[in-house]
């Protein structure tokens, strides 16, 4: 097939026949979905660019398998370079959609496995990484998006899967045939589930022996039986069925994320890539994460479209000249940048594992993801500063195009007297939407939750400083002889 | 312009992955096709054989891939002076290569 065009893409989508609930109904038309569609929309973005000659440097890369030209996202990183472009990929494309493109968590899910199988195998020799590999170059030919989907429901937070009320809380194996295993469970918080042609699911914590059924990974098409879509909300959603086009803030992309239930669902063996090697879960998890960690990178590019907003905001406003505002806005590009700095440096000090792939400095990708946890939230801070009270308190597009109250509008929201109303209540929109409307759910907590809470970094940046050589290194400079 | 051979010069035009470009590459690579009028063929690499690549990179690391192009004269511009510098040397002397 070869790569797809954004075009193809949306037609694939809608050769799907995806079980999916949003409002207590069944949706029949997903691809047309107003509140999904855009969405799919920032999706088709990551086919759109690859097939343009000023992107395709980053968007495309050489299959190390096929050696067919494929979208990297579907890619299996083969040295710093390509970690490196992966980076920036993100921030190009968080530039270009204003939110959660969704596709980075598929990618993310096929390297790990591309690393954790291989180790499997070498320790076990189950032949799962030969699976794997097939299974890659299925996505790679379609050009396929995968939603990595790790996050369990968990219950309750303290006791371990086997002990859960529940046990169903944590996805598990019910049932061993001959050919395959039958699945339940659910995976919680699913980042661009239905715009997805696959779904590869896998542990979401390190397991012990008492853990084994839950050990588990495969892929299966999103619309395999027995699985159910229930669509997240997110503030503001229903502002895309008002019909407008400045109440959204964003015209054209948004994200989304769905519970994804796994009623008994049927998995072949081929498309099985961890079953009860419980020894194993901690490691994919580290992987992933790391790997995820790093795709935060498209918080920068988000993180430019904010402050370019809060920039136009000031000008429209007649505030850019204030010596405060322009050090808001430095403030904005100094965290913005350090951002960027976290995901450069964890992939140019990536690493060769032994199946080959390329993995991110685990240090760096936790030090980056911690810092995404925080720097989003002051950048949004300041640009609601710049912005002003009246991105929370604008009446809605309706009020501004009727007749009766249109003309107080344009009276008494002018500012600049170079600038139109009508702009000015746009890019404060765009403000609105990416710090509490439906893109804060990708820039705000996502940047806290998304690819494992503060904590979980700051375990793993525990786990991977090395304190006892910085101490060797005190003692030395001030004469401690031990 | 012409090239060694006599035929018009033929330039095939490489762009960085724009990641974080300081400028729009591509309007400037209108520009540029603008100013040089009926002298250069421009087009995209590896649209067959070109006596140039034109290599547009959005910023000073420049990091387009220029593998493959291994014995081709290669032009990097990498901001709007640079562009400049390809229209005096290239478009407009004919002596650019
Ligand atoms: C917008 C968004 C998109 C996402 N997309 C995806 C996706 O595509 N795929 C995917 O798999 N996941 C996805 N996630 C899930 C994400 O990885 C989880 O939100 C994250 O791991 C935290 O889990 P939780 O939300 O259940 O919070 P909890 O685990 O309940 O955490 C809440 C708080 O409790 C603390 N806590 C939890 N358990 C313990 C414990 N045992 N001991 C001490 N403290 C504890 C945490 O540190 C945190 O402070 C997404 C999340 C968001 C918000
Ligand atoms: S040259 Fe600059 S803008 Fe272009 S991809 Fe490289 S770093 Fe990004």
């Amino acid at each position: 097939m070869g790569m797809m065009t954004a075009e193809q893409y949306e037609e694939s989508l809608g050769k799907l026949n995806l079980v999916v609930y949003m409002f207590g109904e069944r949706v029949e038309d997903v691809v047309g979905n107003p509140i999904i569609r855009p969405s799919m929309n920032a999706v088709a973005k990551t086919y759109e660019l690859a097939h343009r000659p000023e992107y395709e440097d980053i968007m495309t890369v050489t299959s190390h398998i096929s050696g067919k030209k494929i979208n990297r996202f579907t890619h299996i990183h083969q040295n710093t370079e390509d970690l490196v472009k992966k980076s920036k990929m993100g921030r190009l494309l968080g530039r270009e959609t204003g939110c959660c493109f969704q596709r980075c968590v598929g990618m993310d899910a096929l390297n790990a496995l591309s690393i954790v199988t291989f180790n499997i195998d070498a320790k076990y020799s189950t032949g799962y990484f030969k699976r794997f590999l097939k299974y890659l170059e299925y996505v790679q030919e379609n050009d396929l998006t995968c939603d990595g989907a790790m996050t369990d429901p968990k219950g309750d937070r303290g006791l371990p899967p086997h002990k859960q009320p529940d046990p169903d809380h944590f996805l598990r194996v019910v049932e061993e045939k001959k050919d395959g295993i039958v699945v339940r469970g659910a995976k919680a918080h699913q980042t661009g589930a239905v715009n997805s042609h696959e779904i590869i699911v896998m542990p979401t914590l390190s397991m012990r022996k008492e853990d084994e059924e839950y050990a588990v990974s495969f892929a299966l098409p999103s619309d395999a039986d027995g699985i159910t879509y229930i669509m997240g909300r997110q503030s503001c959603d229903t502002r895309k069925l008002e019909g407008g086009t400045m109440d959204q803030g964003n015209l054209m992309f948004g994200g989304h994320e769905a519970l994804v239930v796994f009623d008994d669902v049927f998995v072949p063996w081929d498309r099985v890539f961890m079953y009860k090697e419980y020894d194993f879960t901690g490691q994919l998890v580290e992987y992933f994460a790391s790997y995820h960690r790093q795709s935060y990178a498209c918080k920068v590019g988000v993180g430019d479209v904010l402050i370019g907003a809060a920039q136009t905001a000031a000008e429209y406003n007649g505030a850019s000249r204030a010596s405060h505002i322009k050090d808001k806005i430095i403030e904005m590009n100094h965290l913005n940048e350090t951002l960027f700095c976290g995901c450069i440096a964890c992939a140019s000090e990536g690493r060769k594992e032994p199946s080959g792939t390329y993995c991110v400095n685990t240090l760096l990708a936790n030090v980056h993801k911690q810092n995404v946890t925080r720097f989003p939230y002051e950048i949004a801070r300041l640009a609601q500063d710049i912005a002003g009270g009246l991105m929370v308190t604008l009446p809605s597009e309706k009020d501004f195009r009727s007749p009766e109250t249109g003309k107080w509008l344009e009276k008494y929201f002018k500012a600049n007297p170079d600038i139109s109303t009508e702009n000015r209540m746009r890019i404060l929109r765009l403000i609105e939407n990416i710090t509490l409307g439906t893109a804060a759910v990708g820039y705000l907590t996502e940047s806290m939750h998304g690819a494992g809470s503060p904590q979980a970094q700051r375990i793993m940046i525990s786990r991977s400083s090395n304190v006892a050589e910085k101490q060797r290194a005190a003692k030395k400079l001030c004469g401690i002889e031990e | 312009m012409k090239n060694d051979l006599g035929s018009m010069l033929r330039v095939g035009v490489k762009y960085c992955g724009g990641c974080n470009p300081e400028y729009d590459r591509v309007a400037l690579v209108e520009q540029i096709e603008k100013r040089s009028g009926e002298k250069i063929d421009f087009t995209p690499y590896g649209n067959g054989k070109v006596d140039l690549i034109l290599a547009v990179h959005g910023c000073k690391t420049a990091c387009a891939d220029m593998s493959g192009f291994e014995g081709t004269e290669i032009w990097n511009i990498t901001d709007i002076k640079d562009a400049e510098k390809f229209i005096g040397e290239v478009v407009n002397s004919g002596t650019g290569i």
